[in-house]
Protein backbone atom coordinates (compact mmCIF):
# COMPACT_ATOMS: atom_id res chain seq x y z
CA UNK A 1 0.00 0.00 0.00
CA UNK A 2 1.32 3.15 -0.51
CA UNK A 3 0.87 6.38 1.67
CA UNK A 4 -2.14 7.28 -0.13
CA UNK A 5 -3.61 4.26 0.11
CA UNK A 6 -2.99 4.26 3.67
CA UNK A 7 -4.12 7.65 3.75
CA UNK A 8 -7.79 7.04 1.67
CA UNK A 9 -8.07 3.76 3.98
CA UNK A 10 -8.09 6.16 7.34
CA UNK A 11 -10.32 8.37 5.69
CA UNK A 12 -13.14 5.92 4.89
CA UNK A 13 -12.50 4.73 8.73
CA UNK A 14 -13.65 8.54 9.93
CA UNK A 15 -16.40 8.69 7.37
CA UNK A 16 -17.48 4.95 7.34
CA UNK A 17 -21.33 4.46 7.59
CA UNK A 18 -22.95 5.76 10.73
CA UNK A 19 -20.12 8.24 11.05
CA UNK A 20 -20.20 12.66 10.29
CA UNK A 21 -17.02 13.62 9.12
CA UNK A 22 -16.53 16.62 10.40
CA UNK A 23 -14.80 19.68 9.29
CA UNK A 24 -14.09 21.94 11.75
CA UNK A 25 -12.23 25.81 10.51
CA UNK A 26 -8.56 25.77 11.27
CA UNK A 27 -9.35 28.74 13.00
CA UNK A 28 -11.04 28.56 16.10
CA UNK A 29 -11.63 30.53 19.30
CA UNK A 30 -9.48 30.04 21.98
CA UNK A 31 -11.83 30.44 24.50
CA UNK A 32 -12.82 27.17 25.10
CA UNK A 33 -9.19 25.64 25.52
CA UNK A 34 -8.46 28.14 28.06
CA UNK A 35 -11.69 27.61 30.16
CA UNK A 36 -11.00 24.16 29.90
CA UNK A 37 -7.05 23.09 30.36
CA UNK A 38 -5.92 26.18 31.57
CA UNK A 39 -2.75 27.91 30.96
CA UNK A 40 -0.48 24.69 30.73
CA UNK A 41 -2.29 23.41 27.76
CA UNK A 42 -2.49 27.01 26.60
CA UNK A 43 1.25 27.54 26.51
CA UNK A 44 0.99 25.19 23.60
CA UNK A 45 -1.45 26.95 21.21
CA UNK A 46 -0.80 29.16 18.16
CA UNK A 47 -2.42 32.08 18.51
CA UNK A 48 -2.81 34.93 16.67
CA UNK A 49 -5.54 37.74 16.17
CA UNK A 50 -7.45 39.82 13.90
CA UNK A 51 -6.90 43.13 12.88
CA UNK A 52 -10.49 43.96 15.20
CA UNK A 53 -8.63 42.57 17.97
CA UNK A 54 -10.72 39.41 17.90
CA UNK A 55 -8.21 36.12 19.46
CA UNK A 56 -7.82 33.24 17.36
CA UNK A 57 -5.98 30.15 17.52
CA UNK A 58 -5.39 27.21 15.03
CA UNK A 59 -6.63 24.47 15.98
CA UNK A 60 -4.97 22.46 18.49
CA UNK A 61 -7.22 19.49 18.61
CA UNK A 62 -10.98 18.48 16.75
CA UNK A 63 -12.27 17.06 20.23
CA UNK A 64 -13.26 20.41 20.98
CA UNK A 65 -14.89 22.17 18.20
CA UNK A 66 -16.62 18.54 18.05
CA UNK A 67 -18.16 18.65 20.87
CA UNK A 68 -19.56 22.26 20.68
CA UNK A 69 -20.71 21.81 17.76
CA UNK A 70 -22.55 18.96 18.96
CA UNK A 71 -23.91 20.07 22.43
CA UNK A 72 -25.27 23.37 19.61
CA UNK A 73 -27.23 20.65 17.73
CA UNK A 74 -28.37 18.67 20.95
CA UNK A 75 -26.27 17.30 23.10
CA UNK A 76 -27.92 14.22 24.14
CA UNK A 77 -28.44 13.22 20.76
CA UNK A 78 -26.07 9.92 20.11
CA UNK A 79 -23.70 10.69 17.38
CA UNK A 80 -20.67 9.69 15.72
CA UNK A 81 -18.01 11.96 14.56
CA UNK A 82 -14.71 11.21 12.19
CA UNK A 83 -11.83 13.63 11.48
CA UNK A 84 -8.91 13.81 9.77
CA UNK A 85 -6.77 16.85 9.02
CA UNK A 86 -4.26 19.26 10.55
CA UNK A 87 -3.90 20.19 14.04
CA UNK A 88 -1.10 22.78 15.33
CA UNK A 89 0.71 22.65 18.84
CA UNK A 90 3.92 24.32 19.79
CA UNK A 91 6.21 21.18 20.50
CA UNK A 92 9.88 20.70 21.57
CA UNK A 93 10.15 17.82 20.27
CA UNK A 94 8.07 17.69 16.23
CA UNK A 95 7.01 19.75 13.67
CA UNK A 96 3.94 22.57 15.08
CA UNK A 97 1.53 21.36 12.35
CA UNK A 98 0.86 17.96 12.30
CA UNK A 99 -2.23 15.46 10.89
CA UNK A 100 -4.62 13.97 13.41
CA UNK A 101 -7.47 11.79 12.39
CA UNK A 102 -10.01 9.91 15.33
CA UNK A 103 -13.34 9.47 16.12
CA UNK A 104 -15.61 10.88 19.25
CA UNK A 105 -18.73 8.94 20.01
CA UNK A 106 -21.23 11.49 22.13
CA UNK A 107 -24.28 10.61 24.48
CA UNK A 108 -24.34 6.67 23.35
CA UNK A 109 -26.32 5.13 25.49
CA UNK A 110 -24.48 2.06 26.26
CA UNK A 111 -21.30 3.12 27.02
CA UNK A 112 -19.21 -0.63 26.86
CA UNK A 113 -20.34 -0.49 23.28
CA UNK A 114 -19.40 2.90 22.58
CA UNK A 115 -15.43 2.20 24.01
CA UNK A 116 -15.93 -1.07 21.73
CA UNK A 117 -16.26 1.14 18.84
CA UNK A 118 -13.24 3.04 19.63
CA UNK A 119 -10.99 0.25 20.31
CA UNK A 120 -12.42 -1.41 17.43
CA UNK A 121 -11.63 2.06 15.30
CA UNK A 122 -8.33 2.25 17.07
CA UNK A 123 -7.48 -1.62 16.05
CA UNK A 124 -8.03 -0.99 12.40
CA UNK A 125 -6.16 2.30 11.90
CA UNK A 126 -3.18 0.11 13.25
CA UNK A 127 -3.91 -2.45 10.52
CA UNK A 128 -4.20 -0.25 7.75
CA UNK A 129 -0.15 1.00 9.18
CA UNK A 130 0.38 -2.54 10.23
CA UNK A 131 1.33 -2.43 13.22
CA UNK A 132 0.35 -5.77 14.91
CA UNK A 133 1.36 -5.84 18.38
CA UNK A 134 1.06 -2.50 20.05
CA UNK A 135 1.72 -1.92 23.57
CA UNK A 136 -0.90 -0.59 25.21
CA UNK A 137 -0.76 1.72 28.53
CA UNK A 138 -4.38 1.96 30.39
CA UNK A 139 -5.50 3.48 33.50
CA UNK A 140 -8.34 3.62 35.21
CA UNK A 141 -9.64 7.51 36.50
CA UNK A 142 -12.93 6.13 38.05
CA UNK A 143 -10.99 3.62 40.01
CA UNK A 144 -8.86 6.48 41.54
CA UNK A 145 -11.81 8.72 41.85
CA UNK A 146 -13.61 6.05 44.05
CA UNK A 147 -9.57 5.20 45.86
CA UNK A 148 -9.42 8.76 46.67
CA UNK A 149 -13.39 9.44 48.24
CA UNK A 150 -12.70 6.08 50.40
CA UNK A 151 -9.63 7.36 52.00
CA UNK A 152 -9.57 9.03 55.04
CA UNK A 153 -8.33 12.29 55.22
CA UNK A 154 -9.99 16.09 55.40
CA UNK A 155 -12.06 16.43 52.65
CA UNK A 156 -10.26 19.82 51.69
CA UNK A 157 -7.00 17.52 50.30
CA UNK A 158 -9.20 15.69 48.07
CA UNK A 159 -10.10 17.64 45.16
CA UNK A 160 -6.91 19.11 45.69
CA UNK A 161 -5.08 15.34 45.26
CA UNK A 162 -7.52 14.79 42.69
CA UNK A 163 -6.33 17.89 40.38
CA UNK A 164 -2.66 16.45 40.55
CA UNK A 165 -3.90 13.22 39.39
CA UNK A 166 -2.11 12.69 36.06
CA UNK A 167 0.84 14.36 36.51
CA UNK A 168 3.48 12.22 38.76
CA UNK A 169 5.68 15.02 39.96
CA UNK A 170 3.78 17.06 41.53
CA UNK A 171 1.52 14.65 42.92
CA UNK A 172 4.30 12.89 44.68
CA UNK A 173 5.30 16.67 45.84
CA UNK A 174 2.06 17.53 47.22
CA UNK A 175 1.71 13.74 49.22
CA UNK A 176 5.73 14.33 50.62
CA UNK A 177 4.20 17.51 51.61
CA UNK A 178 1.25 16.18 53.25
CA UNK A 179 3.44 13.34 54.98
CA UNK A 180 6.09 16.26 56.22
CA UNK A 181 3.63 19.37 56.43
CA UNK A 182 5.34 22.99 56.30
CA UNK A 183 5.38 24.64 60.07
CA UNK A 184 2.19 26.86 59.84
CA UNK A 185 2.51 30.39 59.45
CA UNK A 186 3.44 32.36 62.41
CA UNK A 187 0.04 34.45 63.69
CA UNK A 188 -2.44 34.37 65.76
CA UNK A 189 -3.36 30.33 67.47
CA UNK A 190 -6.68 29.99 68.69
CA UNK A 191 -7.94 33.32 67.03
CA UNK A 192 -11.98 32.42 66.32
CA UNK A 193 -12.22 32.18 62.28
CA UNK A 194 -14.60 35.19 62.02
CA UNK A 195 -11.72 37.29 63.63
CA UNK A 196 -9.46 36.38 61.54
CA UNK A 197 -11.80 36.71 58.65
CA UNK A 198 -12.50 40.48 60.21
CA UNK A 199 -8.62 41.18 60.68
CA UNK A 200 -8.44 39.98 56.66
CA UNK A 201 -10.70 41.94 55.72
CA UNK A 202 -9.35 45.13 56.77
CA UNK A 203 -6.29 44.34 55.08
CA UNK A 204 -8.04 43.94 52.06
CA UNK A 205 -9.79 47.34 52.18
CA UNK A 206 -6.47 49.27 53.30
CA UNK A 207 -5.28 47.59 50.46
CA UNK A 208 -8.32 48.84 48.47
CA UNK A 209 -8.96 45.00 47.45
CA UNK A 210 -12.84 44.14 46.31
CA UNK A 211 -13.47 41.63 48.95
CA UNK A 212 -15.73 39.58 46.55
CA UNK A 213 -14.15 39.77 43.10
CA UNK A 214 -11.17 37.20 44.63
CA UNK A 215 -10.47 34.99 47.53
CA UNK A 216 -12.93 36.24 50.49
CA UNK A 217 -12.02 37.06 53.71
CA UNK A 218 -13.63 34.15 54.96
CA UNK A 219 -12.39 31.60 52.28
CA UNK A 220 -8.37 33.02 53.28
CA UNK A 221 -9.75 32.49 57.14
CA UNK A 222 -10.86 29.12 56.81
CA UNK A 223 -7.69 28.22 54.64
CA UNK A 224 -5.06 29.96 56.98
CA UNK A 225 -7.14 27.86 59.78
CA UNK A 226 -6.76 24.66 57.63
CA UNK A 227 -3.38 24.88 57.44
CA UNK A 228 -2.66 25.24 61.38
CA UNK A 229 -4.69 22.35 61.83
CA UNK A 230 -2.57 19.79 59.41
CA UNK A 231 -0.07 21.01 61.67
CA UNK A 232 -1.61 19.12 64.37
CA UNK A 233 -4.37 16.92 62.99
CA UNK A 234 -2.00 14.92 59.50
CA UNK A 235 -3.83 13.06 56.92
CA UNK A 236 -2.99 10.32 58.21
CA UNK A 237 0.05 8.62 57.40
CA UNK A 238 -1.63 5.35 56.56
CA UNK A 239 -3.82 7.29 53.72
CA UNK A 240 -0.66 7.89 51.77
CA UNK A 241 0.98 5.01 52.07
CA UNK A 242 -1.94 3.69 50.60
CA UNK A 243 -1.71 6.59 47.91
CA UNK A 244 1.35 6.18 47.01
CA UNK A 245 0.96 2.54 46.93
CA UNK A 246 -1.48 2.46 44.54
CA UNK A 247 0.11 5.39 42.60
CA UNK A 248 3.16 3.19 42.30
CA UNK A 249 1.11 0.21 40.60
CA UNK A 250 2.14 -0.63 36.80
CA UNK A 251 2.88 -3.14 34.99
CA UNK A 252 0.99 -6.60 32.73
CA UNK A 253 -2.23 -6.01 33.34
CA UNK A 254 -3.44 -9.19 35.35
CA UNK A 255 -0.17 -8.43 37.89
CA UNK A 256 -0.93 -4.98 38.23
CA UNK A 257 -4.70 -5.39 38.94
CA UNK A 258 -3.53 -8.40 41.43
CA UNK A 259 -2.08 -6.20 43.56
CA UNK A 260 -4.63 -3.52 43.66
CA UNK A 261 -7.07 -6.73 44.75
CA UNK A 262 -4.15 -7.26 47.12
CA UNK A 263 -4.74 -4.06 48.87
CA UNK A 264 -8.36 -5.59 49.71
CA UNK A 265 -7.13 -4.96 54.02
CA UNK A 266 -6.57 -1.44 53.09
CA UNK A 267 -9.07 -0.80 50.73
CA UNK A 268 -11.50 -2.49 48.84
CA UNK A 269 -11.82 -1.07 45.50
CA UNK A 270 -14.56 -2.29 43.07
CA UNK A 271 -13.06 -3.98 40.23
CA UNK A 272 -15.35 -5.77 37.87
CA UNK A 273 -15.29 -2.29 35.47
CA UNK A 274 -11.90 -1.83 35.26
CA UNK A 275 -11.22 -5.78 34.57
CA UNK A 276 -14.04 -5.42 32.00
CA UNK A 277 -12.50 -2.43 30.13
CA UNK A 278 -9.24 -3.63 30.23
CA UNK A 279 -10.72 -7.00 28.91
CA UNK A 280 -11.83 -4.85 25.95
CA UNK A 281 -8.54 -3.17 25.27
CA UNK A 282 -6.93 -6.87 25.00
CA UNK A 283 -5.53 -7.85 21.70
CA UNK A 284 -6.60 -11.77 21.01
CA UNK A 285 -4.89 -13.18 23.56
CA UNK A 286 -2.04 -11.25 23.34
CA UNK A 287 -1.91 -9.94 27.30
CA UNK A 288 1.83 -9.41 27.45
CA UNK A 289 2.03 -5.73 25.81
CA UNK A 290 -1.25 -4.49 27.81
CA UNK A 291 -0.11 -2.66 30.88
CA UNK A 292 -2.14 -1.06 33.59
CA UNK A 293 -0.78 2.25 34.95
CA UNK A 294 -2.48 3.21 38.37
CA UNK A 295 -1.15 7.31 37.71
CA UNK A 296 -1.76 7.23 34.26
CA UNK A 297 -4.13 9.88 32.86
CA UNK A 298 -4.55 13.26 31.38
CA UNK A 299 -3.86 16.01 33.47
CA UNK A 300 -7.68 17.37 32.72
CA UNK A 301 -10.49 16.77 35.15
CA UNK A 302 -13.33 16.05 32.31
CA UNK A 303 -11.55 12.34 31.23
CA UNK A 304 -13.75 9.93 33.10
CA UNK A 305 -13.61 6.05 33.54
CA UNK A 306 -10.96 4.44 30.94
CA UNK A 307 -7.72 6.39 29.44
CA UNK A 308 -5.33 4.23 26.92
CA UNK A 309 -2.67 5.14 24.71
CA UNK A 310 -1.41 2.88 21.92
CA UNK A 311 2.60 2.81 20.90
CA UNK A 312 4.55 1.03 18.36
CA UNK A 313 8.19 0.56 17.70
CA UNK A 314 8.66 4.20 17.91
CA UNK A 315 8.79 6.24 21.28
CA UNK A 316 5.33 8.45 20.09
CA UNK A 317 2.17 7.50 21.05
CA UNK A 318 0.06 6.23 17.85
CA UNK A 319 -3.20 6.26 19.58
CA UNK A 320 -4.85 8.19 22.33
CA UNK A 321 -8.37 7.76 23.85
CA UNK A 322 -10.43 7.43 26.47
CA UNK A 323 -13.99 8.41 27.97
CA UNK A 324 -14.41 12.44 28.80
CA UNK A 325 -17.91 11.90 30.13
CA UNK A 326 -18.04 15.51 32.33
CA UNK A 327 -16.90 17.87 28.70
CA UNK A 328 -20.34 18.06 27.61
CA UNK A 329 -21.36 19.56 31.01
CA UNK A 330 -18.31 21.31 31.43
CA UNK A 331 -18.92 23.12 27.72
CA UNK A 332 -22.24 23.37 28.44
CA UNK A 333 -25.03 20.53 28.70
CA UNK A 334 -27.21 20.27 31.51
CA UNK A 335 -26.48 16.95 32.46
CA UNK A 336 -23.53 14.97 32.69
CA UNK A 337 -23.17 12.64 29.21
CA UNK A 338 -21.28 9.99 28.26
CA UNK A 339 -18.53 10.22 25.66
CA UNK A 340 -16.05 8.27 24.60
CA UNK A 341 -13.23 8.78 21.42
CA UNK A 342 -9.62 8.47 19.75
CA UNK A 343 -6.93 10.56 18.14
CA UNK A 344 -4.47 8.99 15.97
CA UNK A 345 -1.05 10.38 14.89
CA UNK A 346 -0.89 10.22 11.43
CA UNK A 347 2.48 10.81 10.90
CA UNK A 348 4.45 8.65 13.71
CA UNK A 349 1.74 5.95 12.14
CA UNK A 350 3.28 6.32 8.75
CA UNK A 351 6.55 6.17 10.30
CA UNK A 352 5.69 2.55 11.75
CA UNK A 353 4.95 1.00 8.35
CA UNK A 354 8.82 2.48 7.29
CA UNK A 355 10.39 0.87 10.42
CA UNK B 1 33.77 39.69 6.03
CA UNK B 2 35.52 39.74 9.92
CA UNK B 3 32.93 42.37 11.03
CA UNK B 4 30.62 41.56 13.83
CA UNK B 5 27.77 43.20 14.76
CA UNK B 6 27.37 44.13 18.94
CA UNK B 7 24.31 45.20 20.22
CA UNK B 8 24.28 47.64 23.19
CA UNK B 9 20.98 49.04 24.86
CA UNK B 10 20.17 52.79 23.75
CA UNK B 11 18.89 54.13 27.07
CA UNK B 12 19.34 55.01 30.65
CA UNK B 13 22.10 53.69 33.12
CA UNK B 14 22.04 50.20 31.32
CA UNK B 15 23.41 52.10 28.40
CA UNK B 16 25.98 53.88 30.35
CA UNK B 17 27.21 50.91 32.38
CA UNK B 18 27.17 48.83 29.20
CA UNK B 19 29.34 51.41 27.42
CA UNK B 20 31.89 51.36 30.36
CA UNK B 21 32.10 47.98 30.52
CA UNK B 22 34.26 48.72 26.65
CA UNK B 23 35.58 51.38 28.08
CA UNK B 24 37.13 50.24 30.55
CA UNK B 25 39.06 47.41 28.74
CA UNK B 26 40.27 49.98 26.44
CA UNK B 27 37.82 49.36 24.08
CA UNK B 28 36.03 52.77 24.07
CA UNK B 29 32.86 53.55 21.76
CA UNK B 30 32.63 56.68 20.23
CA UNK B 31 29.36 57.83 18.68
CA UNK B 32 30.78 60.09 15.68
CA UNK B 33 26.67 61.24 15.13
CA UNK B 34 26.47 62.52 18.34
CA UNK B 35 25.30 61.27 21.83
CA UNK B 36 21.64 60.60 20.42
CA UNK B 37 23.33 58.37 17.36
CA UNK B 38 22.18 54.56 17.03
CA UNK B 39 25.93 54.07 15.61
CA UNK B 40 29.01 53.24 17.65
CA UNK B 41 32.34 53.02 16.71
CA UNK B 42 35.04 50.92 18.73
CA UNK B 43 38.08 52.89 17.77
CA UNK B 44 40.53 49.84 19.16
CA UNK B 45 38.59 47.22 17.19
CA UNK B 46 37.16 48.68 14.01
CA UNK B 47 35.84 45.39 12.21
CA UNK B 48 33.41 45.71 15.83
CA UNK B 49 30.30 47.66 14.67
CA UNK B 50 27.72 49.28 17.35
CA UNK B 51 24.46 48.97 17.14
CA UNK B 52 22.30 51.04 20.09
CA UNK B 53 18.91 49.50 20.55
CA UNK B 54 16.49 49.06 22.61
CA UNK B 55 15.99 46.58 25.24
CA UNK B 56 13.91 44.17 24.29
CA UNK B 57 14.88 44.60 20.48
CA UNK B 58 18.27 43.30 21.55
CA UNK B 59 17.29 40.02 23.08
CA UNK B 60 15.12 39.56 20.07
CA UNK B 61 17.53 40.07 17.51
CA UNK B 62 19.67 37.87 19.49
CA UNK B 63 17.68 35.47 19.83
CA UNK B 64 17.10 35.50 15.58
CA UNK B 65 21.08 35.52 15.05
CA UNK B 66 20.61 38.89 13.23
CA UNK B 67 23.37 40.28 15.49
CA UNK B 68 26.20 38.47 16.44
CA UNK B 69 26.91 40.16 20.41
CA UNK B 70 24.78 42.10 22.53
CA UNK B 71 24.05 43.41 26.08
CA UNK B 72 20.61 43.27 27.61
CA UNK B 73 18.81 41.89 30.66
CA UNK B 74 18.61 38.09 31.25
CA UNK B 75 14.75 38.46 31.98
CA UNK B 76 14.16 39.42 28.61
CA UNK B 77 15.76 36.54 26.72
CA UNK B 78 13.49 34.35 28.91
CA UNK B 79 10.26 36.27 28.09
CA UNK B 80 10.94 36.72 24.36
CA UNK B 81 10.83 33.60 23.62
CA UNK B 82 10.37 29.92 25.58
CA UNK B 83 13.57 28.30 24.18
CA UNK B 84 14.86 31.85 23.93
CA UNK B 85 18.43 30.61 26.88
CA UNK B 86 19.11 28.22 24.56
CA UNK B 87 19.46 30.46 21.18
CA UNK B 88 22.18 32.43 23.32
CA UNK B 89 25.53 31.78 25.16
CA UNK B 90 26.19 34.02 27.99
CA UNK B 91 29.97 35.21 28.05
CA UNK B 92 30.01 37.83 30.65
CA UNK B 93 27.74 38.30 33.72
CA UNK B 94 28.22 42.11 34.41
CA UNK B 95 26.63 42.42 37.30
CA UNK B 96 24.30 45.97 36.69
CA UNK B 97 20.56 45.57 35.78
CA UNK B 98 19.81 43.48 38.80
CA UNK B 99 16.04 43.08 39.12
CA UNK B 100 14.09 39.96 40.40
CA UNK B 101 11.37 38.62 38.54
CA UNK B 102 9.16 37.62 41.24
CA UNK B 103 5.67 35.83 42.36
CA UNK B 104 3.66 38.52 44.58
CA UNK B 105 0.16 37.96 46.18
CA UNK B 106 -2.66 40.41 48.03
CA UNK B 107 -0.48 41.39 51.68
CA UNK B 108 -3.89 40.16 53.05
CA UNK B 109 -3.29 35.91 51.89
CA UNK B 110 -2.23 35.39 55.18
CA UNK B 111 -2.39 31.94 54.28
CA UNK B 112 -0.14 32.26 51.22
CA UNK B 113 3.60 32.10 52.02
CA UNK B 114 5.25 29.10 49.55
CA UNK B 115 4.49 28.49 45.78
CA UNK B 116 2.70 25.11 48.03
CA UNK B 117 0.04 27.17 49.47
CA UNK B 118 -0.63 28.86 45.70
CA UNK B 119 -1.02 25.71 44.34
CA UNK B 120 -3.76 24.51 46.97
CA UNK B 121 -5.45 27.62 46.32
CA UNK B 122 -4.93 27.14 42.44
CA UNK B 123 -6.34 24.11 43.02
CA UNK B 124 -9.84 25.01 44.95
CA UNK B 125 -10.21 28.20 42.98
CA UNK B 126 -12.25 27.11 40.18
CA UNK B 127 -14.85 24.82 41.76
CA UNK B 128 -14.82 27.94 44.36
CA UNK B 129 -15.38 31.09 42.18
CA UNK B 130 -16.32 29.45 39.00
CA UNK B 131 -13.09 30.68 37.06
CA UNK B 132 -9.77 30.10 36.69
CA UNK B 133 -7.00 31.92 38.88
CA UNK B 134 -5.80 34.85 37.54
CA UNK B 135 -1.70 35.72 37.45
CA UNK B 136 -1.02 39.88 35.77
CA UNK B 137 1.97 39.48 33.91
CA UNK B 138 4.19 40.35 31.19
CA UNK B 139 6.16 37.82 31.78
CA UNK B 140 4.14 34.85 30.80
CA UNK B 141 6.90 32.37 29.64
CA UNK B 142 8.38 32.85 32.73
CA UNK B 143 5.79 32.18 34.65
CA UNK B 144 3.94 29.34 32.75
CA UNK B 145 7.75 27.86 34.06
CA UNK B 146 7.80 28.90 37.23
CA UNK B 147 4.28 27.83 37.93
CA UNK B 148 4.75 24.45 35.81
CA UNK B 149 8.13 23.59 38.15
CA UNK B 150 5.69 23.59 40.59
CA UNK B 151 3.00 21.52 39.35
CA UNK B 152 0.26 24.24 39.36
CA UNK B 153 -1.98 24.11 35.93
CA UNK B 154 -5.24 25.28 37.51
CA UNK B 155 -4.77 29.35 36.50
CA UNK B 156 -4.87 31.80 33.40
CA UNK B 157 -2.67 34.48 32.72
CA UNK B 158 -3.86 37.68 31.83
CA UNK B 159 -1.62 39.65 30.27
CA UNK B 160 -0.10 43.49 31.36
CA UNK B 161 1.62 45.39 29.64
CA UNK B 162 2.08 48.57 32.53
CA UNK B 163 1.16 48.77 36.54
CA UNK B 164 0.83 44.90 36.81
CA UNK B 165 1.24 45.79 40.29
CA UNK B 166 -2.62 47.37 40.45
CA UNK B 167 -4.17 44.19 38.61
CA UNK B 168 -5.48 43.20 41.99
CA UNK B 169 -6.95 46.17 43.09
CA UNK B 170 -8.82 46.61 40.15
CA UNK B 171 -9.72 43.07 39.64
CA UNK B 172 -8.25 42.47 36.75
CA UNK B 173 -6.08 39.55 38.09
CA UNK B 174 -6.13 37.73 41.73
CA UNK B 175 -1.58 37.93 42.01
CA UNK B 176 0.82 39.55 39.80
CA UNK B 177 4.13 38.34 38.64
CA UNK B 178 6.07 41.29 37.96
CA UNK B 179 10.11 42.51 37.88
CA UNK B 180 11.38 44.30 41.06
CA UNK B 181 14.54 45.61 42.36
CA UNK B 182 13.62 46.71 45.77
CA UNK B 183 10.38 45.24 46.17
CA UNK B 184 8.71 48.71 47.26
CA UNK B 185 6.29 49.46 44.45
CA UNK B 186 4.97 45.81 45.75
CA UNK B 187 5.11 46.93 49.04
CA UNK B 188 2.97 50.25 48.30
CA UNK B 189 0.51 48.28 46.24
CA UNK B 190 -0.22 45.95 49.50
CA UNK B 191 1.56 42.82 48.10
CA UNK B 192 4.01 40.77 49.27
CA UNK B 193 6.52 38.17 48.05
CA UNK B 194 5.97 34.78 48.76
CA UNK B 195 9.07 32.85 50.03
CA UNK B 196 9.89 30.81 47.25
CA UNK B 197 8.32 33.24 44.57
CA UNK B 198 11.39 34.66 43.53
CA UNK B 199 11.08 32.87 39.33
CA UNK B 200 14.76 34.56 38.35
CA UNK B 201 17.19 36.53 39.49
CA UNK B 202 17.93 38.75 36.35
CA UNK B 203 21.22 41.10 35.55
CA UNK B 204 22.59 42.28 32.51
CA UNK B 205 24.37 39.92 30.17
CA UNK B 206 27.11 40.27 27.70
CA UNK B 207 25.63 37.55 25.11
CA UNK B 208 26.48 36.07 22.13
CA UNK B 209 24.10 34.67 19.50
CA UNK B 210 24.64 30.99 18.19
CA UNK B 211 21.73 31.46 15.55
CA UNK B 212 24.39 34.27 14.12
CA UNK B 213 26.13 32.89 10.83
CA UNK B 214 29.76 31.81 12.92
CA UNK B 215 32.45 31.76 9.65
CA UNK B 216 36.40 31.54 10.62
CA UNK B 217 36.57 35.23 9.86
CA UNK B 218 33.78 36.96 12.15
CA UNK B 219 34.56 34.10 14.74
CA UNK B 220 38.63 35.33 15.01
CA UNK B 221 37.30 39.22 15.83
CA UNK B 222 34.98 37.54 18.32
CA UNK B 223 37.66 35.55 20.00
CA UNK B 224 39.71 38.83 20.00
CA UNK B 225 36.88 41.17 21.98
CA UNK B 226 36.08 38.25 24.20
CA UNK B 227 39.64 37.80 25.04
CA UNK B 228 40.03 41.97 25.89
CA UNK B 229 36.57 41.82 27.39
CA UNK B 230 38.06 38.71 30.15
CA UNK B 231 34.70 36.88 29.01
CA UNK B 232 33.94 32.94 28.41
CA UNK B 233 35.08 32.16 24.88
CA UNK B 234 32.32 30.97 22.95
CA UNK B 235 31.68 27.62 20.98
CA UNK B 236 29.23 27.68 17.84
Amino acid sequence: MTPTARRDALRALVSAPGVTLSAPPILVPPAAYFDLAGEEFGARMILTQGTDGTEFCLRPDFTLPIAIDHIASGAATPAAYGYLGPVFRQRADGPTEFDQGGMELLALPDADAALDKIIAFARSVLDIYGVTAPHIRVGDIDLFETLLAACDMPDVWRPRIRARFGHPEAMSALLDRLANPHTATSGPVGMPETDIADWVRELMLTNGLSLTESRSPEEIAQRYLEKQALEAAHVPAETIDLLRRYLAISGAADTALAQIEAMRGLIDLPLDATRRRVDQLRLSGESSNLVFDAAFSPRLDYYTGITFEMTGQGRGVLVSGGQYDRLLQRLGANEQIPAVGCAVWVDRLEAEVRS
Amino acid sequence: MTTIMLALPSKGRIQDESLAVFADAGLAIDRPGGARSYLGEMAAMPDVSVRFLSASEIARELIRGTIDIGITGEDLIHETAAAGPDQIAIVKRLGFGRADAVVAVPDSWIDVTTMDDLSDVAADFRARHGRWLKVATKFVNLTRRHFAAHGIAEYRIVESLGATEAAPASGAADLIVDITSTGSTLSANGLRIIEDGTMLKSESLLMVARNAEWHEGKLETLVRLLSALGAETFQP
